[in-house]
């Protein structure tokens, strides 16, 4: 009877694990609009090819989990994965995703096509620009500048050009815009300080324009640099234009604040430009206007946000995974993609006139992205992150002076980095 | 000893046979469940993962002592614990002994009472960040209309207020609970010793003190074991209202194990927190149900 039972229990799992089937892929996505536009691509390439593709959906905040568990563990479950590029450097470095330059040659390919903006396929090389490529960018995001065009037209003063600029600017605002917000203060600036990824994203445009560098040639921490200290000191200084609680804002904060009119400037990411004409959300339509980041002792950079598509190194169906990539990528679909709201990551779709008419702000964007930079390329980005970011909205919550924040956190990154040798 | 033995003797095969084919499934299970869990998280917590490779041994244990964001997690834990769990006592002890009078309205009280408990942590999490907001939220709004100036109170936004915010929202939802088991409590106690002290002359507050009190002890003690190990864990109302910020000012055990290993994915170490949380679960447990077996019959 026990034999019985030990066989049945073993036909029944062995009948659960099905045999593999060809022309079918497995996607993995985040949900949100850069997900559904790669989603509906899927789709289109199923109609297209017979090629089955099936598409897993993940909120941001577990894609990151899901993937990297997933692909440590060898299961083969995606065959083409969506990345946030600042988690890049970690899934290269756990060598789980799979070569392309092989699979380009053997299709006549030299390299990844030259239309693709230089600062995108750099986050696709491991090590960062020279390495071997791992990855297509998809997605073009690059932080922009926003501010109200009209309170500074009727200010009469010029777009900023340097960080003192935004400031003083910020002061004007705050001063006289005592009943402009449906009688309410209009504040000059909106900073966004949450610890974690929100404050350091907020940072860093300020960090690199006083000269900040987050680590020296040696790869040793550098943050609590005189040039460091000095940015953060001015983000608390800005902080005093920016409406009370910022020390806890996210990007949705921000956002909220700029679409009711109640803050005149911020750093923010184009995915919001879109919602600024929207008129169930709007109080600003036709007043916002979007540029390159301010400088200060440097010139200004924008931090880079891309989606990447990557294939992992176990995948069964490569060669069909790399025929969607390229596909997907390609300047014909990306524009359908663009159409669907994502910023491109081709120098020609920022140009093409139906999309420029479309979305008048990608000139400003694709500056914006070419002289962007992005967060330094650690496997370790997430830790560190999470420790700058606390050091960032405590100095920016008043807890810790800008000295004492950069001298801690500091610290902290230099034990992550001990600790991972 | 002697008896247990004599009791398997006893039996015979084919009489232990069925016993163990009805358990068999649900050993299983517990065994896929639980224990290989359990017994793989006890070694990836002796695994350090560094560039040369994986080394064994009691490193990230001893990484606990030198981890400023740990210890003062652990403090943050402790001082949440604490205040939410003194709180959410004196008023269920309050609101029980009220609600066991004979009052108007005693059941829509009691049912009113009981709405916040019956809400997913999650969606409290929502509903407060949502009122706490510092320019558009209802307490705020409230506060302004009544003429108090709410400049400085951003709530999860202020580093001093962040700690106490999330307490509040903690007391509000588990005060109800804490209620509902007194008042069970207190309505199992027989009239007797009440009349007893009522022929001695007793006052209201030698009654409470020397009457209700000890024959309520099992229930406070049951209810007190419950709330602080629910305390000592929590995690989505915070994650939901501050993440653990302003900057760390509500971080917890729970919220930095989570991060450790989902975003620095350093399993091992997450690993080795909770045990030291479980431990620090089981001592204060163990104290508890000491005292409550103490209770003399």
């Amino acid at each position: 009877m026990k034999l019985t039972l030990l066989l049945t229990l073993v036909v029944v799992f062995a009948s659960c694990t099905g045999s593999p089937q060809s022309k079918q892929l497995t996607l993995a996505v985040v949900s949100g609009v850069e997900g559904e536009a790669l989603k509906q691509a899927a789709a289109d390439y199923e109609k297209q090819t017979g090629t089955h593709v099936s598409v897993a959906e993940f909120p941001y905040s577990n894609l990151f989990e899901k993937e990297l568990i997933d692909l440590k563990a060898r299961t083969a479950a995606y065959d083409l994965i969506m990345l946030d590029d600042p988690w890049f450097p970690r899934f290269a470095h756990e060598q789980v995703l799979t070569d392309l330059t092989p699979f380009l040659q053997k299709r006549g390919k030299s390299g990844p096509d030259s239309d693709f903006v230089e600062t995108s396929l750099a986050l696709c090389r491991h090590p960062y620009k020279t390495g071997s490529l791992y990855a297509l960018p998809y997605v073009g995001n690059s932080q922009l500048f926003f501010y109200r065009r009209d309170l500074f037209e009727k200010y009469l003063m010029k777009p900023p050009l340097t960080w003192d600029d935004v400031l003083a600017a910020a002061k004007t605002i705050q001063e006289k815009e005592t009943t402009g917000a449906n009688g309410g203060q209009v504040y000059g600036y909106v900073e966004r300080a949450a610890q974690g990824n929100a404050a350091v994203a907020d940072f860093m445009p300020i960090f690199w324009a006083f000269g900040g560098e987050m680590f020296d040639a040696n790869g040793r921490p550098t943050v609590n640099s005189p040039q460091g200290i000095a940015a953060l000191q001015f983000m608390i200084d800005l902080g005093k234009y920016s409406p009370p609680g910022y020390a806890s804002f996210n990007a949705d904060d921000v956002g909220a604040h700029l679409l009711q009119g109640t803050a005149a400037m911020s750093i923010n990411w184009p995915a919001w430009i879109s919602s600024f004409s929207d008129q169930a959300k709007s109080k600003v339509i036709g007043k916002m206007e979007f540029t390159t980041l301010p400088g200060a002792e440097k010139s200004g950079h924008a931090e880079i946000g891309n989606w990447l598509i990557a294939i992992p190194r176990d995948s069964h169906n490569a060669e069909a995974a790399v025929d969607f990539l390229l596909w997907a990528t390609s300047a014909e679909q990306m524009k359908r993609s663009a159409q669907r709201g994502n910023p491109p990551t081709r120098k020609s779709l920022f140009q093409d006139p139906e999309l420029v008419a479309k979305y008048p702000a990608y000139p400003a964007q694709l500056r914006s992205l070419e002289s962007s930079r992005p967060r330094p390329r650690t496997p370790y980005w997430n830790e560190i992150e999470n420790a700058f970011g606390i050091f960032l909205s405590k100095a920016n919550s008043g807890d810790l002076t800008a000295e004492e924040a950069m001298n801690q956190a500091n610290a902290e990154i230099e034990k992550i980095l001990q600790r991972a040798q | 000893m002697q008896k247990s033995r004599r009791f398997f003797s006893a039996l015979n095969k084919r009489e232990l046979l069925l016993p163990a084919l009805f358990l068999a499934p649900a050993l299983a299970v517990l065994l896929a469940l639980s224990i290989y869990p359990l017994i793989y998280s006890i070694t990836i917590s002796l695994q350090q993962e560094t560039v040369a490779g994986i080394t064994w041994g009691l490193g990230n244990f001893a990484r606990l002592f030198s981890d400023n964001f740990f210890l003062t997690a652990l403090g943050h834990t402790f001082i949440y614990a604490i205040s939410a769990l003194v709180c959410e006592f004196l008023l269920g002890l309050g609101l029980a002994l009220l609600l066991n009078n004979q009052i108007r309205g005693r059941g829509v009280f009691r049912a009113s009472l009981l709405i916040p408990m019956m809400l997913p942590s999650v969606v409290v999490g929502v509903v407060w960040r949502l009122m706490l907001n510092p320019n558009f939220g209802s307490i705020n709004g409230t506060l302004k209309q009544i003429g108090i100036n709410t400049e400085s109170l951003t709530w999860t936004a202020s580093p001093k207020l962040a700690m106490l915010s999330v307490i509040a929202v903690d007391v509000w939802q588990w005060t109800p609970f804490v209620f509902l088991v007194l008042l069970a409590g207190l309505q199992a106690i027989p009239q007797e010793p009440y009349e007893a002290a009522l022929i001695d002359g007793s006052s209201r507050w030698q009654t409470f003190w020397h009457v209700t009190l000890p024959l309520l002890k099992p229930s406070i003690l049951i209810v007190l074991l419950l709330r602080t190990m629910d305390l000592l864990r929590v995690f989505d109302q915070i994650f939901i209202l501050t993440e653990g910020g302003p900057g760390f000012a509500t971080e917890t055990i729970s919220l930095y194990i989570y991060r450790t290993a989902f975003r620095f994915f350093d399993f091992g170490y997450a690993a080795a927190m909770s045990f030291v949380l479980l431990a620090l679960t089981n001592v204060i447990s163990a104290i508890y149900i000491r005292l409550i077996q103490a209770e003399p019959n």
